[in-house]
C-alpha cells in the first residue's frame, strides 16, 4: 500500500483542519466595515464571546465526525470482496444512552449563558441612555433626536449621516414606514427588526469614536441591496457641538442636493 | 366494499371502461396519463423533480453570476429579487419535497411487501397536482412585460413577508402565482401524507410490525405526519394573504390593525417542520444505505426510529427561533432559545448511530456509500452551524446574512440532496435491471463535494463578515469579493457535477452492466424480487419473521456469532423462498389483481390551475375549473377500482 | 389469494379499514386548517375595536371601520361613541340547534343502513341534508344582514376574520351537503346495500366533525366576547 493512503487517514483530516484555520483566521482581519468579530461596542463583544462558546465545541465536534467518517471508512474498508459479513452487532444500549444524554447537558450547559445574556440584553436602558428615532421605509433609514427641533420643538429629520455619542447607551426607537426592514450595525451588535405596527427599541454603546457601517437586513423590495447607511461615533464634546450645528436653522437651500427633507414650520 | 358499484353497465360507463382498458397498454402515453402504479408515479416524480432541479440550479448559476464581483450589472434588481423568490420556491417545493415522494412512491410498497400503496388514484392524484401547481408556478415567469426584460415571477423571497406579500409592495400578479402555487403544491402534500400514513399502517406484509419495517419507512411515516399537520396551517396563511391579495382583506394590512408578525408566525409553525418534512426522508435513504455497504445492521435502530419521532414533536416547539430578531420579547426568546438547543439532540443521536455503524463494518465505498457518508458529513456541518444560530444573541449578528444561507445548504443540499442522489445510484439496479456506472459515480461524488464546500462554506465568512442576504450587488470594498467569487466558482463546479450525473444515468440506462435483483447483498425485502420490478411487485407476499427479512434468508449466525450464509437446497432455512422460479414468472400472474389505470385523478387536478388562472386574470375561468375538479372527484368517486375483466 | 390493493376489504395490518383510517387523518388535518382560521379571530379580536378609536381620535365623522360583532362603547377626545352589535345570538343559537339535530339525523342515517333498512336511511340522508341546508341558509341570511350593516371583507379585523372563518366552515357544510345527496340519489338508482354502510358511516364521520367545528366557533366567536 502506497505511503500515502496508509497516512490518508491522517492527512485528510490535517489539510481539511488547516484549511478550515486559514479560512476562520481570515475573518479576523479587522478592517472591513461590517465584520461582526471587530466589536466596537459592548453588544457586539457578548454576543462575538457567546459565539465562541458554541464555535469552538462545535469546531471539535466538526472535526471530530468528518475524522471518523474519513478513518472508519478507509479502517474498516472491506478487504476481500468474497468474505462473508462480518459481526452483525446491533447496538450498545449504554453507548447510546450517553451519546444522548452527554450531547442534551452540553446543549443545555450552552443555554445557561445564552439566557443569562438575553435577559442582560433585554434590561432597561440607563438612566443616562440618549434616544433616537428611527424610521426605516423603502430605501433608507432616517433619523430624528429629541435635541434637533425645529422653532416649534417638533423633531426634525437629520438629513446627513446620524452621530452617536461614544460611551453611553443610544436608544433606537425602531419605526417602519412601509415594509418589515432590519437595523443593524455589525460592529456595534445585532439586528432588530422594524416592522410596521410595533415599535421596537435598540439598545447599543459604542466603545469609542468612529465610524459604523450599517445595512438594513430584511428583504424589504426592489432597493434593499443599497439601503445602507453611515453612523458617526463622536465624543461627548463633538456630539454636542454636532447637535446644536444640526438644531441651527439651515441655509437657504441651494440645489435641492441635502438627500432628505427636513421639516420645518407647517 | 368501498367502492359504490354502478348499478348497471350504462353507455357512459362502458365508454369509460374502453377508455380505461386503452390505458392498460403500457407502452402508450395513456397509459403514463392514467397509471395508478406507484412504480410510474414514482418515476414520474422523481423526472418531474429532477427538471426542476435543473430550472432551480440555472437560477442559482444567474444568481452566482452577477455575484461573481462586486457592482456587477449583469441581472438587475428586479430579475435577480425574482430569481432568489423562485430559486428557494422551487428548491423546496418542487425538488426535494417531490424528489423525496419518488422515493415514497418507488419504495415504501416495496419496503413493506405491499402490491402498491393504500389509494392507487389518490397517489395519481397527488402526482398531477404537483405538476399543475409546479408548471403554473413557473408560468409566471412569462406573464410580465418580456420585450422589456420584465419577468413575471414572484419577489417576496420564498417566505414571503408581510406587508411585502401585499400587492401595495409586491404589485403585479407574481405573488398571486406563488401564493396559488403553493396552495396546490400543498393540497398535492397532504395528498401523499394521507396515503402513506394509511399505506404503512395498513398494508404491511404479515409478520412486519413497526419494529421491524425498515427505517426509510419510519422516517416516511413521520413525515407524512408533520405533512398533514403542517400543510394546513401554511395553507391558512396562503388563503389569508390570497384574500387579502384579491379581495383587499385585512389579514396584514397593518394600516388596519393586521399584524405582519402574523404570517411569520404561520409560516413558520409550517415553516420548521416542513424543514424536517425535507430531511427525515434522506435520513431514511442513508439509514438503508449505510448498513447495507457496511454489511452489517443500523447500529441502534431503536434510537434511530425513536429519535425520529423526538424530531416529529420537537419540531413544533422551535419555529420562533426563525423569528429571534422581530422583537418577541426575552420570555419568548429564552424559551424558543432553550428548545432549539435541544432539537439538535435526536439529530445528533442519529449522526452517532450511522457512525457507530460503519464501525466493526465490512465497507464498500461504492457510489451510493460515498454519497450517504458525505451527506453524514455535510449535514454535521449544517447542523452545527445551526446550534451557532441557537444561541439566540448570537443569531442576532447571524439572522439574515449569508451566514444562515451557508447553513441551509449545509443540512438541505449537503444533507437531503446528496442523500436524494445516494438513493438514486442505490435503487437505479431494482427499476432497471442495470448498475449506474461506479466510476462515473465516484467523479460526480467528489465533484459535487467539492463544488458544494467551494459554494457554501465561503458564505460561513461572508456572513459572519457582515453580508446580508438577498442583496443583489454589493460594494467592493466590504470584505466579501474573495467569498463570492469562491461561491460561483464553486455553484459552475456544481453544475459540473450535475453534469457528469445525468450523463451517468442516460448511458447507464442503455448500456448500464446487469445488475441482477440484489447486486449490493442488500438486506430489505425488495432486494428479494426481480429487477426491474415486475408490475405486481410480490409474486407472493412474504411472511416476514425478522427486520432486515431478506438478509436472514441469506444467511445466519452461529453460536459465536459469526455470519455463516444459507445454502439453498442444504439446511434451508424456514423463510428461504423456493429457488428460481421468481425470474420467470411474469406471465404466471394473471391472477393477482392490480387497480385499474383512471383518468380522473387527472381531470380533477386539471380544475385547479383553471381556478387559479381565473381568480388572478378571468373569474369566469373559476366555474370552468370547479367543474373540471367536481367532475374528477366524482368520476373517481364513481368508477370502481378495479376494472372487472 | 393475492391481496388487493387499495379496496380496504381484505385484513389490513391495524385492523382498520383504509378509508376509515384516511377519513381520521384527513380531519385531524383538518383541525388545524380550522384552529388556523380560529386563532386568528381570536388575536385580532381586539383589534377593530383599537383601529377604529385611532381613526375616531384623527375624525370623529370616520366611523366607516366601527362594526362590532357586540354592543361597544368608546370614548375618545372627551366624545362618547356607542355602535350596537351586529351578533343576533338568538338567531345563531337556532341555526346551531338545527346542525346539531342533524348530526342526530345523521346517526340515524347510518343506523338504518346498518341494519339494512335502505328506505329510512333514505329518509333521513335526506333529513341531514335538508337541515344542513337549512343551516346554510341561515347563514346566509346572517350574512347578508351583516353587510347590510356595513360589515364587510374589508370593513376591518372582525369583517376579514369573521367572513372567512365561517365562509370556509359553509363551504365544508355544502361540500357535506352535496356528499349526502350524491349518497341519497344513488341509493334511489338502488346502489346503495347494507354492505355499504362504511361509506355512509365516513359521510356521517365527516358530518359530525363539521358540526363540532360550528360548536367550537359559536362559543368562541359569538357567545364569548371580550
Amino acid at each position: 500500500m502506497s505511503s500515502v493512503r496508509r497516512h490518508a487517514p491522517r492527512i485528510i483530516p490535517a489539510a481539511a483542519l488547516l484549511i478550515l484555520l486559514g479560512l476562520l483566521l481570515s475573518g479576523c482581519e479587522t478592517d472591513t466595515p461590517q465584520n461582526t468579530f471587530d466589536a466596537q461596542g459592548e453588544v457586539a463583544k457578548d454576543q462575538r464571546d457567546l459565539f465562541y462558546v458554541a464555535m469552538w465545541p462545535a469546531i471539535v465536534i466538526m472535526i471530530g465526525v468528518l475524522g471518523a467518517c474519513v478513518v472508519l471508512a478507509l479502517r474498516f474498508r472491506e478487504k476481500d470482496p468474497n468474505s462473508l459479513p462480518p459481526k452483525q452487532i446491533h447496538g450498545n444500549t449504554r453507548l447510546e444512552m450517553m451519546w444522548t444524554i452527554l450531547p442534551a447537558l452540553l446543549m443545555l450547559g450552552m443555554a445557561v449563558p445564552m439566557v443569562a445574556m438575553i435577559y442582560e440584553q433585554g434590561e432597561d436602558p440607563d438612566e443616562d441612555a440618549y434616544y433616537i428615532d428611527v424610521t426605516a421605509q423603502r430605501y433608507s433609514f432616517t433619523f430624528e433626536y429629541p435635541d434637533i427641533v425645529d422653532d416649534q420643538g417638533r423633531q426634525l429629520f437629520v438629513p446627513a449621516e446620524p452621530h452617536i455619542p461614544a460611551g453611553r447607551e443610544v436608544v433606537f426607537r425602531l419605526h417602519a414606514a412601509d415594509v418589515i426592514h432590519s437595523f443593524w450595525l455589525p460592529k456595534l451588535g445585532g439586528k432588530l427588526d422594524v416592522v410596521p405596527g410595533e415599535t421596537n427599541v435598540l439598545v447599543l454603546k459604542a466603545d469609542a469614536p468612529g465610524t459604523i457601517h450599517g445595512q438594513c437586513a430584511e428583504y424589504c423590495g426592489l432597493d434593499h441591496a443599497n439601503m445602507t447607511m453611515i453612523v458617526h461615533v463622536d465624543s461627548e464634546e463633538d456630539f454636542a457641538a454636532w447637535v446644536e450645528e444640526q438644531s441651527a436653522p439651515p441655509p437657504a437651500p441651494a440645489n435641492g442636493d441635502d438627500g432628505e427633507e427636513t421639516e420645518d414650520g407647517g | 366494499m368501498a367502492t359504490l358499484a354502478p348499478p348497471r353497465r350504462s353507455p357512459l360507463s362502458q365508454a369509460l371502461a374502453g377508455a380505461r382498458h386503452m390505458a392498460e397498454d403500457t407502452s402508450t402515453i395513456w397509459s403514463w396519463l392514467a397509471t395508478v402504479d406507484h412504480k410510474r408515479i414514482g418515476v414520474l416524480y422523481g423526472v418531474s423533480a429532477f427538471i426542476f432541479f435543473l430550472a432551480g440550479g440555472i437560477e442559482a448559476l444567474l444568481l452566482r453570476t452577477q455575484l461573481v464581483v462586486p457592482e456587477n450589472d449583469i441581472i438587475g434588481a428586479d430579475a435577480f429579487n425574482r430569481l432568489f423568490t423562485m430559486h428557494g420556491t422551487t428548491m423546496v417545493f418542487l425538488v426535494v419535497m417531490p424528489m423525496s415522494s419518488a422515493f415514497f412512491n418507488l419504495m415504501v410498497p416495496l419496503l413493506i411487501g405491499a402490491r402498491d400503496v393504500a389509494f392507487p388514484r389518490l397517489n395519481a392524484f397527488s402526482y398531477w397536482t404537483f405538476l399543475a401547481g409546479g408548471i403554473f408556478l413557473n408560468a409566471s415567469f412569462f406573464t410580465g412585460d418580456l420585450f422589456s426584460g420584465e419577468l413575471g415571477a414572484p419577489d417576496g423571497g420564498w417566505f414571503g413577508y408581510a406587508p411585502l406579500n401585499l400587492p401595495e409592495f409586491t404589485p403585479g400578479h407574481g405573488m398571486d402565482f406563488w401564493a396559488l402555487g403553493l396552495q396546490m403544491l400543498g393540497v398535492a402534500s397532504l395528498a401523499g401524507g394521507f396515503n402513506f400514513i394509511v399505506t404503512i399502517l395498513n398494508m404491511r406484509a404479515p409478520g412486519m410490525t413497526l419494529f421491524r419495517m425498515p427505517v426509510f419507512v419510519w422516517m416516511t411515516l413521520v413525515t407524512s405526519f408533520l405533512i398533514i399537520f403542517a400543510m394546513p396551517v401554511i395553507s391558512v396563511a396562503l388563503f389569508e394573504l390570497t384574500f387579502d391579495r384579491l379581495f383587499d382583506a385585512n389579514f396584514f394590512n397593518p394600516d388596519a390593525g393586521g399584524n405582519p408578525l402574523l404570517w411569520q408566525h404561520m409560516f413558520w409553525l409550517f415553516g420548521h417542520p416542513e424543514v424536517y418534512i425535507l430531511i427525515l426522508p434522506a435520513f431514511g435513504i442513508i439509514s438503508e444505505i449505510i448498513p447495507t455497504f457496511s454489511r452489517k445492521p443500523l447500529f441502534g435502530y431503536p434510537f434511530v426510529v425513536f429519535s425520529g419521532i423526538a424530531i416529529g414533536f420537537m419540531s413544533w416547539g422551535v419555529w420562533v427561533h426563525h423569528m429571534y430578531t422581530t422583537g418577541l420579547g426575552t420570555i419568548a426568546n429564552s424559551a424558543f432559545g432553550v428548545s432549539t438547543v435541544l432539537i439538535a439532540v435526536p439529530t445528533g443521536v442519529k449522526i452517532f448511530n450511522w457512525l457507530g455503524t460503519l464501525w466493526g463494518g465490512s465497507i464498500r465505498l461504492r457510489a451510493p456509500m460515498m454519497f450517504a457518508i458525505g451527506t453524514v458529513a455535510m449535514f454535521t456541518i449544517g447542523g452545527l452551524s445551526g446550534v451557532t444560530h441557537s444561541m439566540v444573541p448570537s443569531d442576532y449578528q447571524q439572522q439574515d446574512t449569508y451566514y444562515v444561507v451557508a447553513h441551509f445548504h449545509y443540512v438541505l443540499f449537503g444533507g437531503a440532496v446528496f442523500a436524494l442522489f445516494g438513493g438514486i445510484y442505490y435503487w437505479f439496479p431494482k427499476f432497471t435491471g442495470k448498475l449506474m456506472d461506479d466510476m462515473l459515480g465516484q467523479i460526480q461524488f467528489w465533484l459535487l463535494l467539492i463544488g458544494f464546500n467551494l459554494t457554501f462554506f465561503p458564505m460561513h465568512m461572508s456572513g459572519l463578515l457582515g453580508m446580508p442576504r438577498r442583496i443583489y450587488t454589493y460594494d467592493s470594498d466590504m470584505g466579501w469579493n474573495l467569498w463570492n467569487m469562491l461561491s460561483t466558482i464553486g455553484a459552475f463546479t456544481i453544475a459540473v457535477a450535475v453534469l457528469v450525473f445525468m450523463v451517468n444515468f442516460v448511458i447507464s440506462l442503455r448500456n448500464g452492466k446487469a445488475s441482477g435483483k440484489d447486486p449490493w447483498d442488500g438486506r430489505t425485502l425488495e432486494w428479494s424480487i426481480p429487477a426491474p420490478v415486475p408490475h405486481y411487485n410480490f409474486a407472493q407476499i412474504p411472511q416476514v419473521r425478522h427486520r432486515d427479512d431478506f438478509w436472514h434468508q441469506k444467511y445466519q449466525e452461529d453460536e459465536e456469532g459469526n455470519v455463516v450464509p444459507i445454502v439453498a437446497g442444504a439446511a434451508i432455512a424456514p423463510d428461504a423462498p423456493p429457488g428460481g422460479h421468481d425470474d420467470h414468472d411474469e406471465e404466471e400472474h394473471h391472477d393477482i389483481h392490480l387497480p385499474s389505470p383512471s383518468y380522473f385523478p387527472l381531470i380533477a387536478s386539471l380544475g385547479f390551475p383553471l381556478i387559479a388562472t381565473g381568480l388572478i386574470y378571468d373569474y369566469a375561468l373559476v366555474p370552468v375549473g370547479a367543474t373540471l375538479v367536481l367532475v374528477g372527484l366524482f368520476g373517481w368517486a364513481m368508477e370502481p377500482a378495479t376494472e372487472e375483466e | 389469494m393475492a391481496a388487493h390493493a387499495g379496496t380496504g376489504h381484505l385484513e389490513t395490518s391495524t385492523g382498520l379499514d383504509n378509508k376509515k383510517l384516511l377519513m381520521w387523518l384527513f380531519l385531524g388535518s383538518d383541525c388545524l386548517f380550522f384552529g388556523s382560521f380560529i386563532a386568528a379571530f381570536l388575536l385580532y379580536r381586539d383589534r377593530s375595536l383599537e383601529v377604529c378609536r385611532d381613526l375616531l381620535a384623527l375624525d370623529p365623522t370616520n366611523t366607516a371601520s366601527c362594526v362590532f360583532a357586540s354592543d361597544t362603547t368608546i370614548n375618545v377626545s372627551g366624545q362618547t361613541f356607542m355602535f350596537e352589535g351586529l351578533w343576533d345570538i338568538p338567531f345563531t343559537s337556532v341555526s346551531a340547534f338545527v346542525l346539531l339535530m342533524s348530526s342526530v339525523s345523521m346517526v340515524l342515517a347510518l343506523a338504518a343502513i346498518q341494519r339494512g333498512n335502505i328506505r329510512n336511511m333514505q329518509v333521513w340522508l335526506l333529513t341531514t341534508a335538508l337541515l344542513g341546508t337549512l343551516f346554510v341558509a341561515g347563514q346566509a341570511y346572517e350574512f347578508t344582514e351583516f353587510y347590510h350593516a356595513g360589515l364587510h371583507l374589508d370593513t376591518n379585523l372582525t369583517g376579514t376574520t369573521f367572513f372567512v372563518l365561517t365562509g370556509f366552515h359553509g363551504a365544508h357544510v355544502t361540500i357535506g351537503i352535496l356528499i349526502l345527496m350524491s349518497i341519497f340519489v344513488y341509493s334511489l338508482r338502488g346502489g346503495i346495500q347494507q354492505k355499504h354502510s362504511l361509506n355512509i358511516e365516513l359521510a356521517g364521520l365527516y358530518w359530525h366533525f363539521v358540526d363540532i367545528v360550528w360548536i367550537v366557533i359559536f362559543t368562541l366567536i359569538y357567545l364569548i366576547q371580550p
